[in-house]
């Protein structure tokens, strides 16, 4: 157990169920919640430099087989931040191509002394692969279109911030764009519709695809909405999250153009008037300013981009103490 | 049961089969009997007269017949080998298994038709390997193969298998081609503009796992192009030419709705499922570890699993699909519409399948499980006996016309060659990799404990396969 988890005392009290991060999908609300005060902790800490050395002496090993740079240096700040000696690799996604290399990768870094290994990897599952072969924590930093967990959880630390105590259960949240193609969005409603939130789906039907299906087999305690109205979602709503786009996802998905989607869905100051007066934006980044967002409501009040950014590496603190601290069950 | 004086590969000289439940397709019989095998051959076979007590728990019926398993070899040795894909058929209670062509190089020559022969009795086994030829040179979609030669030389039939014949003029040239010889052409019924990129049954489980869907229309699609294209067939033939379409691994309710309906008009048309359509569904990718039938209303819908979701040996061709599929296929079998259960034993290396799931080589090892899973559909109600003994036994020698070499029996009557297999129902085993004869042990089953453990397999009237616990 690390200082600052022994201090909050939650983290006795709720088990936690793995030694790896690999997806947010069975995380309770008071499992959510230790990492929520685990993140509070890190912060306040950062703020007064009394960040412990929870990491000291353990190797932390970020291997990411996609482009990233925000996600990278967060994870890296903030393993560094509490001791760890870092090693950075980046793989070309297209050197990738053997399991055997990759599996081999994962033990010769093991060997080198990695004892957390933070991954990012263009193929749905690829951590959950990667946690068979390492012997470490595994950290999803990303797999394919399935998970983003450290994402989702920092989203749901900025909205907390602004939402405190339970004002989050209840709450209207709206994730617009391209979800079919985004682990950001399955990692959201996981955490969000755990935490009680009435979380919204909106944008193009054929980037919808499937997600009704899913609302329709999720549990009634848990409040998931799909709309193509961009407007439905938005009303009344105390949170957006816009999504980034690419072009060659718009493809057949009912809008043809960077242009048609901004038209359509793109956030806009005026569109944002059918949400509550005290309506906040959200973004995973790197954003398609003119697109998916206005630039105008990216650098407007309501945006907490930069707020998100800086969660993040408080709640990647977070989870890295807590696996640390924490072996549980393999 | 023990027979100490039984070794395998040798000639049975006699064994004496008592108070086992005998199923004889042929006749349409199943009932407790006793059965005598001498020199090779049945010598009596008695029936027990009505009213006995207690069913009992050792089940002979004859020898499976495989329509499509992949054995790898040439060019795939470290996956398969004919020899070891056999040992593999006759545990799995199969005495006839067709070999899939799409090995490196592709069976396009007669010359690899007979070199698929002799291996195949240079391995010893008595189980008797049927090799397919291609449809076209090379698998490749363009050019006919030298379908007489192949025949000549012994193809059972024709297949690209794995590689769908995109092209509808070359299908046509093929059925025409293969229906002069008397020969089927065993299609793969996949449209390949809607799988491009595809790595699990589009459903709910691919939502949620973010795996890009292969969507069931394309397998429907398939279907109807593949018998628009023999109705055309049949319709030009000259008399001598009796096309024959069998289209392999059926998975999706509407494709078999097709099926039905092309059957009924009187096309000749014959289709095939495997063990693992029948019993599993794409939940499976994502952890779930019930059989189809016991899903019910509450589909996978992700959260906490019992196995780790991804596991590369659930990414199979076509994708496992919905619990509504499986029950549709296994109603199929039941009304007919369904010719014969074919394993698509598709062994292959641990490097091949320890890989992210999207990039894993689809397939199964399917030859030893497929008894199992399909004694887990009659436990659970859901199949009869004697309906998937005809699926293995009698629908296959129906499909491949005059490509069945020569008559094996398929009943139990005095006289004819022993081929037979003796499992009990009661017994299970577990599916470990020791026990698994076949060199692919990339089955979602590793590690379970299933029913029915396979005794005795006869093939050709010599032992192929004895239990250990039997020696």
């Amino acid at each position: 157990m690390t200082p600052a988890a022994g201090a909050t005392g939650l983290a006795d009290r709720v088990a936690w169920p793995n030694r790896h991060l690999l997806d947010v999908d069975d995380l309770s609300a008071s499992q959510l919640e230790v990492v929520l005060e685990q993140a509070g902790a890190m912060a306040a800490a950062r703020g007064a430099g009394t960040v412990p050395a929870a990491l000291k002496g353990r190797g932390v090993t970020i291997l990411f087989h996609e482009a990233s740079t925000r996600t990278r240096v967060s994870f890296e700040i903030a393993a560094r931040s509490l001791g760890a000696d870092v090693v950075n690799v980046a793989v070309a996604s297209s050197s990738v191509t053997k399991g055997e290399s990759f599996a081999d990768t994962l033990r010769t870094l093991e060997a080198l002394g990695a004892h957390v290994l933070v991954l990012r990897h263009p193929r749905s599952g690829a951590a959950e692969l990667a946690a068979r072969h390492f012997g470490g924590h595994v950290i999803n930093a990303g797999d394919g279109w399935h998970a983003h967990p450290t994402q989702a959880l920092l989203d749901l630390a900025t909205l907390r911030s602004v939402l405190p105590g339970e004002r989050l259960r209840g709450a209207k949240v709206a994730i617009v764009g391209d979800v079919l193609h985004s682990r950001v969005a399955r990692s959201n409603i996981w955490t969000l519709t755990a935490m009680g939130v009435d979380l919204w789906l909106t944008g193009p039907a054929g980037l919808l695809r499937g997600f009704e299906a899913w609302a329709r087999a999720l549990p009634s305690d848990r409040r998931l909405t799909i709309t193509t109205e961009l407007d439905l979602a938005l009303r009344d709503a105390s949170a957006v999250m816009a999504l980034r786009v690419q072009r060659e996802r718009l493809q057949g998905a009912g809008a043809p153009s960077e242009a048609a989607y901004a038209a359509r869905y793109g956030l806009t100051e005026a569109r944002l008037e059918a949400c509550r007066p005290d309506v906040v934006v959200l973004h995973p980044g790197p954003l398609n300013e003119g697109v998916e967002i206005d630039p105008a409501v990216a650098a407007g009040p309501r945006s907490l981009v930069a707020t998100q950014v800086a969660t993040g590496v408080a709640v990647r603190m977070a989870v890295l103490s807590i696996l640390c601290g924490c072996h549980g069950q393999a | 049961m023990a027979r100490p004086e039984l070794a395998v590969g040798d000639r049975v000289e006699r064994l004496e089969l008592e108070d086992v439940w005998l199923v004889d397709p042929g006749n349409r019989r199943e009932g407790p009997a006793g059965l005598l095998v001498e020199h090779g051959r049945v010598v009596d076979v008695d029936w027990a007269r009505r009213g006995s007590r207690k069913a009992p728990s050792v089940v002979v019926a004859p020898g499976f017949f495989d329509l499509h398993a992949h054995l790898r070899e040439p060019g795939g040795e470290d996956a398969e080998t004919i020899a070891s894909g056999l040992a593999a058929a006759a545990h799995g209670g199969f005495t006839s298994v067709c070999l899939m062509p799409n090995t490196s190089p592709p069976i396009d020559r007669p010359e690899g038709i007979a070199r698929t022969l002799s291996a195949a009795a240079a391995s010893g086994s008595p189980v008797r390997a049927l090799p397919y030829g291609t449809i076209s040179v090379g698998r490749e979609g363009h050019a006919l193969a030298p379908m007489a030669a192949l025949a000549a030389a012994g193809a059972g039939g024709f297949s690209d298998d794995g590689a769908p014949v995109d092209d509808p003029e070359l299908l046509r040239a093929a059925l025409t081609e293969a229906g002069a010889l008397g020969l089927a052409i065993v299609e793969h019924p996949e449209d390949r503009l809607q799988t491009a990129g595809a790595e699990a049954n589009e459903g709910l489980a691919a939502t949620i796992l973010g795996l890009a869907g292969a969507p069931p229309a394309a397998e429907v699609a398939a279907v109807g192009r593949a018998i628009a294209v023999l109705r055309q067939v049949v319709a030009e033939a000259p008399a001598a030419v009796r096309p024959r379409l069998h289209l392999t691994h059926v998975s999706v309710a509407d494709a078999l709705a097709l099926v039905r309906g092309a059957k009924a008009e009187g096309l000749p048309l014959t289709c095939d499922v495997t063990p693992h359509h029948l019993a599993l569904h794409d939940g499976w990718v994502g952890g779930d570890r019930r059989f189809a039938w016991d899903v019910g209303s509450s589909p996978w819908s992700g959260g906490p699993t019992t196995a780790p979701p991804y596991d590369p040996s659930t990414r199979v061709t076509p994708p496992l699909r919905s619990p509504a599929d499986a029950l549709a296929m296994l109603a199929g079998l039941e009304d007919g519409s369904v010719d014969a259960i074919a394993t698509d034993h598709a062994p292959h290396r641990s490097i091949d399948k320890d890989v992210p799931f999207g990039e894993a080589l689809p397939g199964i090892s399917g030859l030893e499980t497929a008894l199992s899973l399909l004694l887990l559909a009659i436990d659970a109600g859901h199949l009869s006996l004697a309906t998937a003994v005809r699926a293995l036994v009698v629908g296959p020698r129906r499909v491949l016309g005059r490509g069945l070499p020569e008559r094996r029996a398929s009943s139990f009557e005095a006289g004819v060659v022993a081929d037979l297999v003796a499992f009990d129902r009661g017994e299970g085993w577990s599916v470990t990799a020791d026990a698994l004869r076949s060199k692919g042990r990339n089955t979602p089953l590793l590690g379970r404990e299933l029913p029915g453990r396979v005794l005795l397999t006869v093939a050709d009237g010599r032992v192929a396969y004895l239990d250990p616990g039997l020696d």
